[in-house]
């Protein structure tokens, strides 16, 4: 191969990995949003996002790999039945090694920052009056209580724009309290409370789903959810029955 | 060269062989019955039946038994117990044992060749691989349309729980037990491995096991993942303690055939062959070993765990009774991480080693390949509680579990480096081996940055328990592993049948499985990001579109696999002629004849530089 | 061999392969228990409302198990379990309770819930909830999440404390609780109930055994 060709061909490699690369980023921008379910907390924005970011920072890296290996099937493979005569017998080559190791440190490192701010975000509460809901996993259906209330309901209400903090446990086995338009999940487990934070930014109704394996009726143990006005909410309160 | 070929041919079997001329599969079989028939009717006639637990030490009793006959009836025994009464083996017996003159009757027996045992791993892989994949049809089939219709949700269960299983024992041995077996030892310029009795038990405990799992189904009640999570898996019937015995009896198949993989790879290289001149494919084989020897006694040590807390009354588990799942999560992802590499160390190595007698160059940076899977193994043992990062355990780890997750991308970018360095301008030769490797190259991009979402504790809180997760790893496991077994069977087949892999088939093959594979869990990703949980007998309607999806694709892939499977057979006595070296490769696996003779070699080579002189001087023919 | 002896061979793999799977398919699915429906038809008189008799027992001897009990003739079980209903319709349950009981592991489910008027009548007695540590079973409906079809019925089961013997199928029990309640189906589809009793046996929550199996403690309702 003459180095003329062979220049060629790594422009071309550059262009199809650009061309990739702008694929790639699309698809981050804009697939998460498309297709994760509806955001409903705060915690649920920072899901997207982080979920859009990693996605562009993982395009070009991607793109390169693949646009390599389209260039390794169309111009370096060898034509023909008989034995190709040998390549270049390149062993080692430390700046490539190097630089290689040294891009993929940064992402790592940009990931695990991204990371570690996102959690503290994340895990963070805001300490402003929390809601306090206790919810209990049983083997198939979860309940809810409201503590200081006497409400307990088999459906889970919340108020807009105020934090929840979520008290969760099980009766019997595991079982896994998942929010999916909220981005908070937590197990359940037998004889410990686990607890989450999410602040609700958006009226309207959400699944809840079990996200770890429970038994027969597992892929039945999802039930609805609501986000009312502090309004709403004050007067569905008020007219449930009252439990010792 | 001739000489040993014909001999090999026409050698008569020799004299000895003992009680081992009566003992082979059937035998196993029928010892295994009659032994667990046994053991069960003693724990049924002496055990407490008013006890609560009364039915799980029958069926712990049972699996006993089965496995004790079960080597009995095969003879694992046999030349143990005669060295004990002092007539140990002699030349002709281990002779007999070796296979010498037994045609195919030798596949189905105790045999310790090395290569029998490598082809009976072939076979092995194929009936778990079968046997998951029927599995995951009837999985996908219930999954067409929202509700049970086809099996109802105990039955669903029990497959999601077995299909998991068998395809992860299919993977762990799918290249390391053919290649390992097969090519390892002629790689290092040995006669066998360092204990072929070993070698022999290992393949016969697998078998063994196997057989435990598959009658899991049959005896039923199975509720829990397969990672047999607790305390559900207490609630499990019987069939529970037929899983946790298979589990057990299996780690110590891979027990023993770690100890014997790295004692042959660290004492019988041949003169010359230092640690620097080894095929890279060795090295991904000692490494896997070693951190399988580290990883399965945990398996172990948590299923005898539960079957002591359902036969004997403990608690290590039961919440209920102080115990606790968490420790059962942390025991078993101790070893299920390291576990993922046990599988795909083995691959990524046997892709190095295609690559580089494929596109006629050296391994490009040798030492960042070792380096690469090193580190991954040894990172690999840090990463346990990134499978607990919603389960409440110890939410201040989260960061450094975090940490330790994210760095093994250096590793598997290094991987990445090595492949794409290798192929770079070389004269890449298009055959079947080649083509299942660029299908790795894709996937495994897909599988690793997915991967990545998936470290990240925010958004681990949101795919963790989803299809998402199930995606990312059926990417991995299939799209990845499976691709590059097939690459490595289509490229050592022809050392085994001294005929080439049906290329045309081969293609057609990879064709179904390339495009079903992106089907099935593109789909897949949709549906958890979308958010449907994983282990779902039944889903909400707005998860239709993309599970059918899945389906249709699961079924593409199944015809793939079929066709792989018909070119694996017809291939065997009807394939294409293919020679000794049929890729002009330089490593010694080649240098012998085809088929290889007992004991390998001659006279044992010396060496005198690596396998990749590629370019350096003319290829050697 | 060539090309088309290939293809060949290819496509046999996949027919012969394909064909033994649907094949297996077919007789697995035919092979999974499938109990009869318990039909709740309407009268001519009342057009909007149908009955529906069940009975829960402390074994399997008088339910749809089969003959003498099926394989575990000792397990709890619900006299039905495939129970189909037309929609749009008040549907009045009676379910005739054999069992004894204990304590639910969670009170929340001692509350009578998504019953017309939130009441059931035990033995005659109009009551809106019940002793939470005497209870037999309960039944526990619950709707399809995210389609819009929405229900939840939860009612419980008082323990059977009654004396007198009586004789019903294979089995020997005493008179039963009558538990009677009635409920409004909605929309077409396939609804799944269960007991939320903890009736089963093995230690992590008594959901083993009969409540870990299909058919035992729980079922479908089918509302078309
Ligand atoms: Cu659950
Ligand atoms: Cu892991
Ligand atoms: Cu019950």
């Amino acid at each position: 191969m003459s180095t003329s060709t062979n220049k060629q061909s790594l422009k071309g490699m550059l262009w199809t990995w650009a061309a990739l690369t702008v694929i790639g980023v699309i698809i981050g921008l804009y697939a998460p949003a498309w297709i994760m379910p509806k955001s409903m907390s705060n915690n649920m924005h920072l899901t997207i996002l982080t979920m859009v970011v990693f996605t562009v920072a993982a395009a070009p890296v991607a793109a390169g790999v693949y646009a390599t290996a389209l260039f390794a099937l169309t111009r370096w493979t060898h034509k023909g039945n008989d034995v190709p005569s040998a390549g270049p017998a390149v062993r080692e080559n430390a700046m490539v090694v190097t630089t290689w190791l040294v891009v993929s440190t940064l992402l790592t490192v940009f990931l695990l920052i991204w990371g570690l701010g996102a959690l503290a975000v994340d895990n963070g509460s805001t300490g402003k009056n929390p809601l306090v809901v206790d919810v209990t996993g049983q083997q198939w259906v979860w309940s809810f209580s409201y503590p200081g209330t006497h409400v307990s309901s088999p459906d889970l209400y919340l108020p807009l724009n105020r934090e929840v903090e979520f008290r969760v446990t099980a009766l019997d086995v595991t079982h896994g309290f998942w929010i999916a338009n909220m981005g908070v999940q937590v197990d359940a487990n037998v004889g410990t409370i686990t607890t989450i934070h999410t602040t609700p930014d958006k009226l309207g109704t959400f699944d809840i789903r079990c996200t770890q394996f429970c038994g027969l009726n597992h892929a039945f143990m999802v039930t609805e959810g609501h986000v009312l006005t502090a309004q709403q909410f004050t007067s569905w309160l008020a007219s449930q029955p009252q439990r010792a | 060269m001739t000489t040993t070929l014909e001999q090999a041919k026409t050698a008569a079997i020799p004299q000895g062989g003992g009680l081992h001329r009566r003992l082979n599969m059937a035998t196993a079989m029928i010892g295994g019955i009659v032994f667990a028939s046994l053991f069960w009717y003693l724990a049924h006639h002496f055990l407490d039946a008013t006890s609560r637990t009364y039915s799980d030490e029958v069926a712990g009793s049972l699996t006993i038994g089965w496995i004790v006959g079960f080597w009995l009836g095969i003879g694992a025994f046999v030349a143990p117990l005669r060295w004990l009464i002092g007539r140990d083996n002699t030349r002709a017996d281990d002779l007999y044992l070796a296979g010498q003159g037994q045609g195919t009757s030798r596949y189905w027996k105790f045999t310790t060749d090395h290569k029998v045992v490598g082809v009976q791993y072939i076979i092995m892989t194929m009936v778990l691989l079968g046997a998951g994949g029927i599995l995951a049809m009837a999985i996908r089939t219930e999954l067409i349309v929202p509700g049970n219709h086809f099996v109802n949700q105990q039955v669903y269960n029990g497959f999601i729980a077995v299909h998991g299983m068998l395809m992860i024992l299919a993977l762990i041995v799918a290249v390391a037990g053919p290649w390992g077996n097969f090519v390892v030892p002629i790689m290092c310029g040995a006669r066998d491995m360092a204990f072929p009795r070993l070698n022999a038990l290992s393949l016969w405990t697998l078998v063994g096991a196997a057989g435990l799992l598959l009658t899991t189904l049959a005896v039923g009640s199975l509720t829990m993942g397969w990672v047999v999570l607790e305390p559900i898996a207490d609630q499990a019937g019987v069939g529970m303690d037929f899983f946790a015995m298979a589990i057990i009896v299996f780690t110590v198949s891979t027990t023993v055939a770690g100890v014997n993989t790295i004692c042959t790879i660290l004492t019988m290289r041949t003169k010359g062959m230092t640690l620097a001149r080894l095929p890279i494919f060795v090295w991904g084989a000692i490494i896997a070993a070693a951190l399988g020897l580290y990883a399965f006694p945990y398996f172990s040590l948590v299923e005898a765990q539960t079957l002591m807390d359902r036969t004997f009354s403990t608690s290590f588990f039961v919440a209920n009774a102080g115990g606790t799942g968490w420790l059962q999560a942390n025991l078993f992802w101790l070893m299920g991480h390291p576990e993922v590499y046990v599988i795909l160390l083995p691959a990524v190595a046997a892709l190095f080693e295609i690559a580089a007698v494929m596109s006629r160059k050296p391994v490009f940076s040798y030492r960042s390949a070792v380096a690469g899977m090193t580190g991954l193994a040894g990172l690999s043992i840090l990463v346990w509680a990134h499978h607990m990062f919603t389960t409440g355990w110890a939410p201040t780890l989260g960061g450094p579990f975090m940490l330790t997750t994210e760095l093994i991308s250096i590793p598997t970018g290094l991987f990445f480096l090595v492949l794409i360095g290798t192929l770079w301008r070389g004269n890449i030769w298009m055959k079947l081996p080649t083509i299942w490797m660029f299908g790795f190259i894709a996937n495994f991009i897909i599988a690793g940055v997915t991967g990545i979402y998936l470290s990240d504790i925010p958004l681990d809180d949101q795919l963790h328990g989803t299809m998402f997760v199930t995606a990312h790893f059926h990417y991995v496991f299939v799209g990845s592993v499976l691709f590059g077994a097939v690459s490595a069977l289509a490229f050592w087949y022809p050392k085994v049948t001294g005929r080439f892999l049906n290329e045309f088939m081969g293609r057609i093959s990879f064709w179904l499985t390339f495009i079903g594979v992106q089907v099935t869990f593109l789909a897949m990703f949709a549906s958890g990001l979308r958010g449907m949980p994983r282990r779902y007998s039944s889903y909400a309607f707005i998860f239709e579109h993309t599970n059918l999806m899945t389906t249709i694709g699961a079924y593409i892939i199944m015809a793939g696999m079929l066709v792989l499977l018909g070119a694996v057979i017809t291939s065997w006595n009807k394939g294409e002629p293919a020679g000794p070296n049929p890729w002009h490769a330089n490593s010694l696996e080649w240098m012998v004849p085809t088929p290889v003779p007992l004991e390998n070699f001659e006279v044992l080579p010396v060496i005198t530089e690596d396998p990749y002189n590629y370019g350096e001087e003319l290829v050697r023919s | 061999m060539n090309r088309s002896k290939s293809l060949g061979v290819a496509l046999a793999s996949v027919l012969l392969g394909g064909g033994a799977l649907a094949l297996a398919g077919f007789a697995l699915a035919s092979a999974t228990p499938h109990q009869a429906a318990l039909n709740c038809v309407p009268s001519q008189s009342a057009p909007n409302t149908c009955n529906l008799n069940l009975s829960t027992f402390p074994d399997s001897m008088a339910g749809e198990q089969g003959k003498d009990g099926g394989v575990h003739p000792d397990w709890v079980s619900y006299s039905n379990d495939n129970l189909v209903v037309p929609a749009n319709t008040t549907v009045n349950v009676t379910i005739d309770q054999y069992d004894s009981g204990g304590s639910l592991n969670n009170a929340f489910f001692d509350q009578v819930m998504g019953t017309v008027g939130g009441t059931a009548t035990i033995d005659g007695k109009t009551v809106s909830s019940v002793d939470p540590t005497n209870v037999g079973h309960t039944f526990t409906l619950r709707g399809i999440p995210g389609s819009g079809k929405t229900m939840f019925v939860s009612v419980p089961l008082p323990a059977d404390s009654n004396t007198q013997s009586v004789n019903i199928g294979q089995g020997q029990y005493t008179k039963p609780v009558v538990v009677q309640f009635s409920f409004k189906t909605g929309a077409k589809g396939v609804y799944e109930w269960n007991c939320e009793f903890p009736c089963g046996s093995t230690r992590e929550g008594q959901f083993g055994e009969a409540m870990s199996a299909y058919g035992y403690m729980s079922g479908t309702l089918t509302v078309n």
